[in-house]
Formats: structure tokens, sequence, C-alpha cells
């Protein structure tokens, strides 16, 4: 995030756009709510009609995949209406004309096509925003995972841009972060193009500090994301795994052929706290903590780092991970230090990186979270980024071209199929299966349509169906409700226990070309009656 | 009118901001005025009446979380008038509420603000009314219950589930000594619009909504409250595991206006904290034997076996045929020590978590 939770109350607009606030982020959606009580304005873009859309004063319920061309076309009636901040972009974009040239291609009026949004709603809704100081852009998964989804942050960047939203609090651009650490994990190294304190590996002055600190030669050749490793390992040019805290054969998309790849796998180590599908495969397996039995921190999606703190005992013979990771390295013959408290490493990392040096676990204990950039201890961190310029210098201004997504619908697969969170779950839902209200209140899969498609397969609500892609097929219950549109269909991404019947069989693997964050979002399946 | 002028609480002059209450002066002033109904993330209700001040030119006790402040206003906190209406009105709420053997309303492991206040103030016995204030019915939802002999009806919870969740599950129904916390229809939860945050259970004063799988009446000093990171979604919500015999036995928010989530939480953050202690947990190092079959193992003999097989595939392959997942689940020391494992044990930049995905 650009901006902090802490400013969203105080937003005169929000504009939320592939985020289902409510059940993904439902304490931010608080402090949404809180600025709705104020008075606020909101406008929600959404193919589904999502609680947020209830009260908001617009809802968008453009196509999935369809977002390049509804941001684009609310950047066509910006600059056409001169809603834009001539002053902010002189002084601190560039590349404006080039942007100006490819929006111009894209009118309200032509929009409608792709998106499936009336022009009015466009303007109505590029007004709004434009003309609003303190309007912040909330996104989520609905933005990253595509094929394209760099491209959507990219669009949604430059009209925050144009419209000199970005430095002012209230505003911004707010990638809203699906987990506790995600923001985090990136941010110290895990990550095949960056090192800790993001720094770039391809950068040889990082790399030399970091050669310095733990006395070896670090490797140069570009790492695989982790869609590409799936991919190697398939391909066989990966042998190995070690997997912590992730079950990659329940996250992964197009999971039947990373489960045949898996087969084969010479070595694969898992890390992790319950018995898991990835665990199957596994050679070795390491019993972990949980974060109620560990100490360190976590880093939230408003760069807040937090204290974590132990409060019980690992079961058994479990043990936190951070104390595995030290002996797993010594055991390989790397003499790592013997760290006695998260603390130690932690300071171990920041003094080498300038943007978490001010923050220490003293530090944490004593103040509370601190937001980076931090450069110093005395730095009280920093809640709204690019206030007085943007930190790059300049804001690039991308301007980017609508692509579809990679597979289309059309006959044999005729419906779009999009996943999500719902509430009462968690993601792999390892933890919330095992919850008594998340049992109750969402205790199956289901697959979401409008009434209009059940009525042509002769569904009705409850009912198992087929749900087939390309890649695989599937049964779960049908749900009929009035929150789709007719022609899409959406399932949990969680997994409910029930293996056989999990929606990334369906999946596809192709991802975006910077981040390789699949598409989730879309493809194109067939649901079938069973029986 | 001035951004900010003078009032005179208990003969003192005070600053003021104009918007701000009475009762926020006294509060950054250090006057302790007693309130049952307040929260500042909540409309002033005003309907306690705990908070009574004396105000000159005013005939009768004026509420403090409502009454603005103005300038050259004088309150009196602890007035003759306003202490006589402070000893009737906790004798009048402890008339109508559950007492304890001790003769003061009861204690709950959550806190009873009541029984905190009525062991402040002096106060008479008056007769026990039994109001008939309806308890819900049988009720499937698996984490909140209400009970009527400690609701004092502040409503605190209907308007935090109206103003804060904006679900309104929950409201006040009935009149006079009949009104109680009702839902629509008088359903049980699970069938309502209640999305089972349970900040209704944080924010009442007394334990009468309260969490339906924690004890309920633990002494304060059998428990420790560990304040922590929330582990599920990025929001990064503060909470305070609160630990009784080596047990997460529930989780509470910090008080409003502390950290990130200002006291709120979700049904994930608050309850689903089971998996904690559940039995499927893993408890033991495991190793792929002979068989085929995964067995316990001692961690000796795990940690050696798997620094044998990446290293067996580096040598075999090179560094560039291992792979290293890393967690967005895990704590950032964690993920900083993953990544050092693959760039420098075995000298490969594959390392990746699940940000992409």
């Amino acid at each position: 995030m650009t901006n902090s939770i802490p400013e969203i109350e105080d937003c005169d607009l929000l504009f939320v756009i592939g985020s289902n606030t409510t059940e993904a982020h439902p304490v931010i959606a608080m402090a949404m709510k809180k600025a709705l009580h104020k008075g606020a304005k909101l406008i929600v873009a959404d193919p589904r009609a999502i609680w947020l859309t209830h009260h908001a004063d617009l809802h968008i319920q453009h196509r999935p995949g369809s977002d390049v061309w509804l941001v684009n076309a609310m950047m066509h009636v910006v600059l056409n209406e001169g809603l834009h901040d001539q002053a902010y972009i002189d002084a601190h974009c560039e590349n404006f004309e080039a942007l100006a040239a490819t929006v111009a291609d894209y009118a309200p009026e032509m929009a409608e096509a792709v998106t499936g949004v009336p022009a009015a709603q466009i303007r109505q809704a590029a007004r709004m925003y434009a003309t609003t100081k303190k309007a912040g852009i909330f996104y989520t998964l609905g933005i990253t995972e595509h094929t394209h989804g760099t491209d959507n942050v990219y669009c949604l960047a430059d009209l925050v841009a144009i419209t000199g939203h970005l430095g002012v609090r209230s505003a911004g651009l707010n990638p809203l972060r699906g987990q506790n650490n995600v923001q985090g994990a990136g941010d110290l190294g895990a990550h095949p193009d960056n090192l800790p304190g993001v720094q770039k590996v391809a950068d040889p002055v990082a790399r030399e500090r970091y050669e310095k600190l733990w006395g070896v030669p670090l490797p140069t050749k570009q790492g695989l994301t982790l869609t590409q490793m799936m991919t190697a390992v398939e391909h066989g040019a990966v042998h190995g795994l070690f997997v912590m805290g992730e079950d990659i054969v329940v996250s992964e998309p197009n999971a039947a052929q990373l489960e045949a790849a898996l087969n084969r796998i010479e070595f694969l180590v898992v890390q992790e706290i319950f018995p898991s599908e990835t665990m199957r495969f596994a050679h070795v397996v390491f019993p972990a903590g949980c974060f109620a039995e560990k100490d360190g921190t976590f880093t939230n999606t408003d760069r807040r780092v937090q204290r974590v703190r132990g409060a019980v005992q690992a079961p058994g013979q479990a043990r936190p991970d951070w104390q595995i990771l030290v002996d797993l390295m010594r055991a390989c013959g790397y003499p790592t230090p013997a760290y006695q408290n998260p603390g130690e490493i932690w300071a171990e990392m920041s003094a080498v990186s300038p943007r978490f040096v001010g923050i220490s676990h003293e530090r944490l204990d004593r103040d509370g979270g601190i937001q980076w950039p931090c450069p110093t201890p005395d730095h009280p961190g920093t809640p709204t980024l690019h206030v007085d310029r943007p930190m790059r210098g300049k804001v690039l201004l991308r301007g980017v071209a609508y692509r579809p997504p990679v597979e289309p619908t059309d006959d044999a697969y005729p419906l779009v199929l999009s996943t999500g969170r719902v509430l009462y779950h968690y993601n792999a839902a390892n933890q919330t299966t095992r919850e008594k209200g998340a049992a109750l209140k969402v205790p199956n899969n289901f697959l979401e349509m409008h009434r209009y498609d059940a009525k042509r397969l002769g569904v009705k609500d409850g009912e198992r169906v087929r749900v087939i892609s390309r890649r695989g097929a599937i049964e779960v219950a049908a749900m009929v409700s009035p929150r789709m549109k007719p022609g899409l269909v959406w399932m949990p991404l969680h997994n409910f226990g029930d293996t056989e019947n999990r929606v990334n069989l369906l999946t596809i693997d192709q991802g975006d070309p910077v981040t390789g964050t699949p598409e989730y979002k879309v493809c194109a399946v067939r649901v079938e009656r069973v029986g | 009118m001035s951004d900010s002028f003078d009032i005179v609480l208990n003969g003192e002059r005070h600053r003021a901001r104009t918007g701000e209450t009475v009762l926020r002066v006294a509060q950054r002033a250090g006057v302790h005025i007693p309130t049952l109904c307040n929260d500042d993330r909540l409309d002033a209700a005003g309907c306690c009446r705990a908070c009574l001040v004396e105000i000159d030119g005013q005939r009768r006790l004026q509420p403090s979380c409502a009454w603005k402040a103005a300038p050259g206003q004088v309150v009196h906190t602890e007035s003759p008038k306003v202490r006589r209406h402070r000893e009737l009105l906790v004798s009048l709420y402890m008339a109508d509420h559950k007492l304890g053997p001790d003769g003061l309303p009861l204690h709950t492991t959550q806190g009873n603000e009541l029984r905190a206040w009525a062991e402040a103030t002096p106060h008479k016995k008056l007769t026990q009314v039994h109001a008939p204030r309806a308890a819900r019915g049988p009720d499937a939802n698996p984490y909140v219950a209400y009970d009527p002999a400690l609701c004092i009806l502040c409503a605190k919870c209907t308007r935090y589930c109206d103003e804060i969740e904006a679900v309104n599950a929950i409201a006040l129904s009935g009149r006079g000594s009949e009104t109680t916390i009702a839902t629509a229809g008088t359903r049980g939860l699970l069938d309502t619009t209640c999305e089972l945050c349970g900040g209704c259970i944080d924010v009442c004063p007394t334990g009468a909504m309260h969490a339906k799988q924690a004890p309920r009446f633990l002494a304060k000093a059998v428990f420790e409250k560990v304040r922590t990171t929330c582990n599920y979604c990025g929001v990064g919500c503060q909470i305070d595991l609160n630990v009784h015999q080596g047990k997460v036995v529930q989780v509470t928010a910090p008080p409003p206006g502390e950290t990130v989530n200002d006291g709120n939480l979700c049904v994930k953050g608050r309850f689903a904290y089971e998996f904690i202690h559940h039995q499927d947990r893993l408890t033991t190092p495991l190793v792929r034997r002979a068989d085929g079959q995964l067995h316990p193992a001692t961690w000796q003999e795990a940690l050696d076996t798997a620094a044998k097989g990446l290293l067996r595939v580096k040598d075999k392959h090179g560094p560039d045929a291992l792979g290293f997942v890393s967690s967005s689940r895990c704590t950032n020391e964690e993920n900083y020590l993953v990544q050092k494992l693959a760039r420098a044990a075995f000298g490969t930049n594959n390392v990746h978590q699940c940000a992409a995905t």
C-alpha cells in the first residue's frame, strides 16, 4: 500500500476494484465502512455483486479480465474532459504523451463490447474519482491473478498518477495483501530477483554486501519464480525441493501435472504444521511450530513490521521454523550463527538493508509496529509513500494496451470460471477446515452461478454439477446466486478436504510474464448436471 | 469560533477543541468519569447514564459522552448531585444484575465494568428485580453466546453490529423490563446476517455477550495475555492470545485506538485458533524409509537425511536443480533464513514464496 490502513476512514471516495474486501480483508472493510459512515462515496468494480456493492454509489460489473480496457477508458474520459492534474504530471511524471496516445483508442462507447459496462458508468466513475482529492484505490487478486496482472497494476498506477492521487493522505494505490506475511517474505529476499531488504540480485553492490556478511560468493544466475519452479519440476530441470509452509499440490494451478512430476522428484523436504497433500511425496517431513509458538515479525499490507510472540509450546517434538532452518543449514555444512532468538536474525539482516536499518525487535517491543522505509533508529517510519515526490524520482507512465485472457470461451467451454476467497476459510484451509464455525457456515465446495445458466443446464440450487476445463473435471454443488452475471461462474479457492474436487485441477498454470502469478481469475469451463 | 478554547472542569481550566465532548476533554485531562456505554468508535448514545455531570446553567445532569464542550463552560464531575446520582444508578443496575457470592456484580474472565464501578462507588442494596429479559433460544453458532442476567442494555453490541461491522444481525427488541438483545425472528446467529466477527463480545462491558468456547469465570491472575500479530490475512491485526494452563483459550482484541485494527477483529482472527491445539498437528519428524512409507524419526536423523538428500541433488545436477519454496505464512526472520539456505548454503537464486499465487 502506498498509504496506510488508519488513513482509510478519512477517504472521501473508495474505488475498490478486484477486491472482495469484506470477505478477504474484513478488518480493512471495517475501516471502509467507517469511511462510508462518515459520508464517503464508494465505487466497486467487480464481476460479482459482492457485499460492498450493496453500499456502493456505483457498481461496475465488468467481465473478468477486461480491467485494462475499463481503466484505460476511465483515463480516456479523464484526459478528454481535462480532469487530469497537469501540474502533477509536469512535475512528477514521464512518458505522458505515450500514455495519452494509448488511451486515446479506448473510448468508453467502445469499451462496452469488451467490458460489458455501459459508457455512462465509466464516465461517471472517471469523473467521481478524478474530481475527489482523497480518493483511494484498493485492489487484491482480482487485479493481479491474470496473465496481464502487471498490466492491470500499471493501468491503475497511471490513473493514480495522472490525477495527482499519489503522495496524498487517504488516497494512493493500495494493494491489499492476502497473507499475513506475503509483504515481508518478499521484502526479506524469498524472491528469485531480490536479496533481503528489496535489493536486486543483479546489483553488484548489494550482492557484495551480502557476500561479505555471509562469507560466500553469491549466485548471479537468474532464479526461478514459484510457477517456473513447478514447471521445471515437471520438465525435469529441478530435481530437489525444499517446501516450507505451503501445500503446493493444493495451491498451485494445474495440479494433476504437478502431482505426476512430484512422483518422480529425487528429493523433497516438507516443513509443515499439519499433514498436507504435498507430504505424500516428501522424503523428509519437519514438524514446525505455528505462529502462536514462536517469536519473530510479520510485515502487513501497509508495510508495518509487527512482532509475533510465542504464547504456548509447540506440540510434541515440533519446533519453530527458524530453529529448524538454522540446524538444517548447519547440517548442510554452512556455518550460520547459532542465533539465540529471532531478534538476532533480524539484526543480521537489517544492518545491511537501508530500508530496515531503523527497525529492531527492541524498538518494536517498545513502540509497536513501524512502517518501512525506516532508515534510522529515530525515524518514525513512513505511513504514506511518495509524499514529497515519487520515490523513484519520476512516475514512469506506462500506457498499456489491452490483451485478452489466454483462454477464451468457445462452444466446448462456454463459461468463464473465476475464483476467490470466502470469509470463513483461509487459503488452502488446512487451518480453517478444522474450525467449528467455518465447518458450519461453509462446509463444502460450491459453484456459484446465475439462474439463467442454471436453468439452461437444468440445474437446481444445491444439486451436484460437474465442472470441466481443458485440464480436469471436478464435482461440486451448484449455488444459484443473484451475485453472478450470466456466463460467469465462480468457485472458492479453498481446499475443503475433498482432494478429488479442488478447483486447482481446473485452473491454468499460465502466469503473468513479469510476476509469474497464474491466471486464477479466468479460465474456460463447461458445466454439466451429474446423473 | 476559534478551534480551541477553555472550559472549567472541577474548578480547573482545561483546553478543549471544537466539537469535542466533555467526556473527551475530561479523559485527556485525567479526570475520571465513569461510563459503561461509551466507545470512541461508536456514535455517542448517552444511554447508560453513568457519565452524567453537572453543567452550570443546565437544570438537569447531562451525559458527558454526548454533551459538546463550549467556551467558558463550567463542569462538575464530583458534585454532591452527581455523586447522589451515581450511587442510586449503581444500586439500580445491581438490582437487575446477577451478583456474585460477595454481593457484587459477577466477575467474568473478560471483566465486568459494572463490578469495578460498584467496588469504587458507595451503593445501597435494593430488592433484586428479576427482569423477564429473554435469552435467545437454541443457537447452533459455536462462538457467540448471550447471558441476559448480566446485560445492562447499554446497546454497545447492537451499535457495534450496526455502525462498525454494518451487518445489523442483532438489535434491541421488546420494551421496558422485557427489552433484550435479539435477532430477527429470534433466529440463531448462523441464520442471520451475522458474520461471527465477535465484536459484540469485545465491546460488552459486563460479559453478557461472551465467547461460547472460552472459560467464562477465570480469575485474572490465572491467565496471561500475549500480544501478537494475527496469522491470517495481510491486515496485520494485533491480537491478544489468552493463555491458561499452556493452552490458548481465547483471542481478544487490544483496546481501540492502540493498534492498526482499532480494537476490531474478524471471525478468523478471533475464533479460528482451534487449529493450534488440534490433534492433527505434526508432532514428530518423519523420514521415508526403504518400504516407501514415512516413519517417525529423531531430529538428528531427519536433519541428516534432509541435508544429504539436498546435497546429493546439488552434486549430481548443480545448485540450480534445487528449488526453495519459502512461506508468506512464516515470519520475516524465517523467510530470511530460507533464502540464506538457498543462496549461501546451496548457491542458487531459485527461492520464492506464494506471493505470486
